[in-house]
């Protein structure tokens, strides 16, 4: 096992450096800040002078050879518009995704896994219907619908609930709620899909016929086979809480790194891109390193 | 563990006339039929709709703009209400199914055909090009989608191929990691061990033996994935990158109706409704599917069909 | 019952938690849309900027009214001419900076140079004195005589946009910034919020605000619904479509001019009867009150009319396909290329329902027999298209641009607009330069007139481009403030014209 991590931290310590080189490169095709950083009617002069200050004017390589070399010095580079160093403004960011990530990770996970064993063991039934029916029409529905909707009923109508913002633990409960209910659809539905196929595979019928009562069936044998497309799945689905909830973090003002990256790439704001990407990238990498560690502490048989 | 998982898909082949025993599975599965009849109606759509009504769906009347829906006073095109330039939003949803099928149709397969292929791969053999792939994967998942959409709108023009391959590429993690995940451990059961010793191809063993197992749970992500597709590519068009006016898509309907929400719903209610609808035939349509097609679940459909 | 206790405990700290701390009956709180990136004042005519710090934190050396009564002292009393390019300031005496440091000639020579310095990107350098060389000469310490090469006949004017800062601020964004305004910045917590509170040494009059927390968030009806609720006081900027209690909520002009922008360089648009077909084929009047707001004026011009200058005596062109119908044909039998694809060009999210606003420009035109597609693109892209240099291959393009001119002269826009070397110029006219030109170098009335008859020429000469609307932004006050938005709301907000009911 130890031998296994030490040979995917270089994997991955290699692909972190193949992604950077990447983005690097790739995101300097898509034009300089200069025009979108000075006012329109900016002299061309003070372009030029933009350009100059920041570097831009350098060939690529030599812009690719100072980032490599201040990165090596542990220098991520200062945001071009923010005027602080890119990494601070990142991890400030990062913070906050974090915690709204594991939150809703760990309620979609706890509760896709009760109701989707529940479904399918009662497949066909009427709890399955409606929690199907209404699993697939959150998950399906737009995002914002259901923020808006919420804020007029629960701020605005109710009064129970703060609108949007940070501050007190109440801030919380409607960004956790929206952003939790799409993922619980789609993992509900591959949960139960599994647990559909593994309650009706020969050993759990044998466990059934022999009188192993209903929970000690659904929880001990069929669940263990049916997790690992189910963790593969949230992980797919954290993946995409770590790179930010847009619009949880838009319709919220929730200061989280989906707000700020997509900011960046809209103002060629470059390092920030680059130190954001970063940050994500090993949270992702490391979390996809544990669901590997996870397949095999479930299933002793697969091996690396 | 007793490992005695069947082949899938044996007793259908053996049937006389497997077609007229899936009508009539499907006659007695209500929600299923119905869920079919919806996504017959939506591919007509797609196909006729905008040959039958874009002149409808295109006509302006700014002074009559937002009227409420079931109001048929201005003819039965309005029955779901106009949009902000009056036109009517029954004719553009049925115009916009052309263009909203075939990006997330397109987007869908390929993620999944790509994705699928590549995991089957990185799950089934040990070498270095699993190691390759997983790392790939690793990359496509921590590169933001819409700095690909900008990268993509700077090098290429604008088209409805950029948007599916922008969109295919963002979802292909998924569909390669979960393929992985579960030919890893399908891998290791007793029935792909007997056919590898008595001599199986690996392309035999994957195709036949791996693919069905895994294909349930794809076709669950690719279900609900349509909906995630459909929305995603209006934020797409937003850089310019993908459908643009007057063209139109669902998506595109649903975000250009959201500064309405509160004042006109029906604006982005009415096509959000037809994703979910969509969304929810296919995924209803594919569980049933998959308990049809599969010989050790079909007994609930016939045991149901015996009651009624 | 040890647990329930616990549990209480928990339920009642909860409760503490959800209700806000006391906040006095003097506090306001702000929702604006943008995040700052900075608090730096030479970034102030940012909008997002300026309404946290212009005049609240940093103030100009004259102020532009903004319920029209023309240019006010602020931290200069008088000024006066000396010379054709010089002009002497006589400072208010008494004034401290927010550090202690007491305000003179120094720091005004100090903050001229700063957003001009090499090293230093400051917008308002770039907006106001971009182009011009500024000097100056200090003659005693509360009189400064400022020189413009080329001459500024607008100078009182333009140093209404420049924030003074003190002698001793780096040439470099400072994140602690210190003026002479009512308000000091107390706190800034990146990504939630910006307090200001009042100072005691102010040297005017002391606002009755004490203390103001700007808030962010870029939903519109998020802001609508904060006001609602009583989270915030004021929201400057939301939806026309969330505008609907007049008790709160308020119109107001917001200085931006909407119109489409003609490459007259390209043909068919480089022939003018091409160009007035584009006028007289689209419907004005039917996007009042329908997709933009009713309080929305008709424009002849670039800027709005509050500008000196503006002509009363030219018409919107009525909306008359046949007779652009008719005018194409001309053209074509001239042989213009009238069939040749023009593109028209959007600025995605530039103001609400420009996509629709588009979508209904293009049938209009389509209708009047113009061959013409509609491309929308996010603002990085679009700069492309609008800013000079242009695309060589580009083919006939027709951009649609929103301009903001709140200061009161058309030299802010015509230069830039119209010019032959103007950044987002499509125009090569001799005849305009020489006009941009005299009226740049003219003062008072023949300032006035010269302007005039510019716009003139370029609407009914020439018919450079296609004007549309003078645009209104819509703001929620909350009940318990007395304030009134003015066309001034959107580039600052005074906290000391704020008042309580």
């Amino acid at each position: 096992m130890r031998h296994f991590i030490g040979k995917r931290a270089f994997a991955s310590a290699l692909s972190l450096i193949g992604l950077i080189v990447l983005v690097f490169f790739l995101s300097r095709l898509t034009g300089d800040p200069t025009a979108l950083f000075l006012p329109l009617d900016a002299s061309l002069e003070s372009r030029e002078r933009f350009r100059e200050l920041h570097g831009l004017n350098d060939p690529i390589i030599v812009q690719f050879g100072h980032y490599v070399w201040d990165v090596l010095n542990l220098d991520f580079g200062d945001s071009i518009r923010k005027a602080r160093p890119a990494l601070e403004v990142v991890l400030s960011a990062f913070q906050w995704t974090l915690i709204l990530a594991l939150t809703t990770v760990f309620l979609v996970t706890v509760a896709a896994i009760i109701i989707g064993s529940l479904a399918a063991f009662y497949a066909g039934g009427v709890f399955d219907r409606i929690a199907t029916f209404l699993s697939l029409i959150g998950a399906s529905a737009p995002d914002f619908w259901i923020a808006i909707v919420a804020i007029v009923l629960f701020s605005v109508n109710l009064g129970w609930l703060p609108t949007s913002g940070t501050g007190t633990i109440w801030h919380w409960v409607m960004p956790i709620a929206v952003l939790f209910i799409r993922p619980f659809g789609l993992a509900l539905q591959v949960v139960r899909g599994s647990m559909i196929t593994a309650l009706s595979s020969a050993y759990v019928k044998t466990a059934r016929a022999k009188g192993v009562k209903a929970s000690p069936i659904i929880f001990v044998h069929a669940l263990r086979n049916a997790l690992l497309p189910v963790i593969t799945v949230i992980g797919d689905l954290a993946a995409g809480m770590l790179n930010g909830a847009v619009v949880v973090e838009t319709i919220f003002g929730f200061p989280g790194v989906g707000k700020l990256m997509i900011d960046s790439i809209l103002q060629r704001d470059f390092t920030v891109v680059l130190a954001a990407i970063m940050v994500s990238a090993m949270a992702i990498f490391l979390m996809n390193l544990l669901i590997d560690i996870a397949y095999s502490v479930l299933d002793p048989r697969i091996r690396y | 563990m007793t490992d005695t998982d069947q082949i899938p898909d044996k007793a259908l082949e053996k049937e006389p006339n497997a077609f007229a025993q899936m009508m009539r599975m499907l006659w007695h599965d209500k929600v299923a039929l119905v869920a079919v009849i919806f996504l017959i109606i939506v591919a007509f759509c797609a196909i006729f709709g905008p040959w039958l009504l874009d002149a409808a769906a295109t006509k302006q009347n700014l002074r009559g703009r937002n009227s409420p829906p079931f109001d048929m006073a201005k003819g039965w095109l309005f029955v779901l209400g106009g949009d902000a330039l009056g036109r009517p939003l029954f004719a553009r949803i049925i115009v916009a199914a052309s263009n909203t099928i075939m990006v997330a149709t397109g987007a869908v397969l390929c993620s999944m055909v790509i994705g699928s292929t590549l995991g089957l791969i990185a799950g089934y053999t040990k070498t270095r090009a699993s190691q390759i792939i997983l790392r790939l994967a690793d990359v496509i998942m921590s590169f933001p989608s819409l700095l690909l959409a900008v990268i993509v709108l700077y090098m290429l023009s604008p088209s409805v191929t950029n948007i599916i391959i922008v969109l295919a590429i963002t979802r292909i993690p998924i569909y390669l990691r979960t393929t992985r995940a579960e030919v890893l451990e399908i891998r290791e059961r007793m029935f792909v061990q007997a056919a590898r010793v008595m001599g199986a191809s690996d392309m035999r063993i994957i195709f036949r033996h791996i693919l069905p197992v895994v294909f349930p749970t794809l076709l669950t992500i690719a279900t609900l994935d349509f909906a995630f597709v459909m929305l995603a590519e209006s934020a797409l068009s937003f850089l310019g990158i993908g459908i643009q006016p007057p063209e139109i898509t669902w998506g595109l309907m649903v975000s250009q109706g959201r500064p309405y929400l509160t004042n006109a719903w029906w604006l982005s209610f009415w096509p959000g409704l037809a994703i979910i609808l969509t969304t929810l035939s296919l995924n209803l349509v594919s569980n049933w599917m998959r308990i049809a097609l599969d010989p050790v679940q079909r007994w609930r459909l016939e045991i149901k069909g015996k009651k009624q | 019952m040890r647990k329930l206790s616990v549990g209480l405990l928990g339920a009642s700290l909860a409760m503490t938690m959800m209700s806000p701390a006391l906040a006095e009956d003097t506090d306001v709180t702000i929702v604006l849309s943008e995040e700052l990136d900075l608090i730096d004042p030479c970034m102030a005519s940012q909008s997002n900027i300026g309404r946290v710090v212009l005049q609240n934190i940093s103030e100009t050396m004259t102020e532009l009214d903004g319920s029209g009564g023309g240019l006010m002292p602020r931290l200069a009393e008088s000024w006066e001419t000396v010379d054709d390019d010089t002009w002497r300031f006589s400072l208010r005496k008494g004034v401290v900076f927010s550090d202690g440091t007491s305000f003179g000639a120094e720091d005004v020579a100090h903050s001229l140079k700063r957003v001009v310095a090499e090293g230093l990107v400051c917008e308002i350098g770039a907006k106001y004195f971009g182009g011009s060389t500024i000097t100056t000469e200090i003659i005693d310490d509360h009189t400064i005589e400022i020189t413009s090469d080329p001459a500024q006949p607008i100078m009182p004017l333009q140093l209404s946009g420049l924030t003074i800062v003190p002698s001793e601020t780096p040439m470099e964004y400072t994140r602690e910034p210190i003026g002479t305004g009512p308000y000091v910045l107390s706190e800034w917590n990146v990504g939630q919020n910006v307090i200001l509170t009042r100072r005691d040494d102010y040297w005017g009059e002391t606002p009755a605000v004490t203390k103001a927390t700007y808030v962010f968030r870029s939903d519109d009806s998020v802001r609508a619904a904060m006001v609602a609720t009583g989270e915030a006081d004021f929201a400057p900027k939301i939806s026309e479509l969330d505008a609907t209690n007049p008790a709160t909520d308020f119109a107001y002009p917001n200085s931006e001019t909407v119109y489409l922008r003609l490459d007259t360089l390209t043909a068919p648009l480089d022939d003018v009867r091409v160009r007035q077909a584009m006028n007289l084929a689209i419907d004005r009047e039917a996007f009042i009150g329908t997709i933009i707001p009713a309080e929305a004026i008709l424009a002849t011009a670039i800027v709005p009319p509050s500008t000196i200058g503006w002509n009363a005596d030219l018409k919107v062109p009525a909306y008359d396909v046949e007779k652009a119908r008719a005018l194409l044909a001309e053209a074509k039998a001239d042989g213009v290329p009238v069939d040749a694809e023009i593109t028209l060009i959007g600025r995605t999210s530039n103001f609400a329902n420009v996509t629709e606003v588009m979508e209904a420009l293009l049938a209009m035109y389509q209708d009047a027999g113009f061959n013409m597609k509609l491309e929308m693109y996010e603002v990085a892209e679009w700069l492309d298209f609008y800013s000079q240099p242009f695309a060589e291959d580009r083919g006939p393009q027709v951009i649609e641009a929103m301009h903001d001119n709140a200061k009161g002269d058309p030299v802010f826009s015509m230069y830039f607009k119209y010019a032959s070397e103007g950044l987002q110029s499509a125009l090569r006219d001799p005849a305009v330069d020489k006009m941009i030109a005299d009226a740049t170098a003219a003062t008072g009335d023949d300032r006035t007139s010269k302007w005039s008859d510019l716009f003139a020429y370029l609407h009914d000469e020439i018919t450079a481009d296609v004007q549309l609307f003078h645009m209104v932004g819509f703001s929620r006050v909350s009940e318990r403030l007395d304030f009134t938005p003015t066309i001034a709301t959107n580039s600052e907000i005074q906290l000391s014209q704020i008042g309580f009911k």
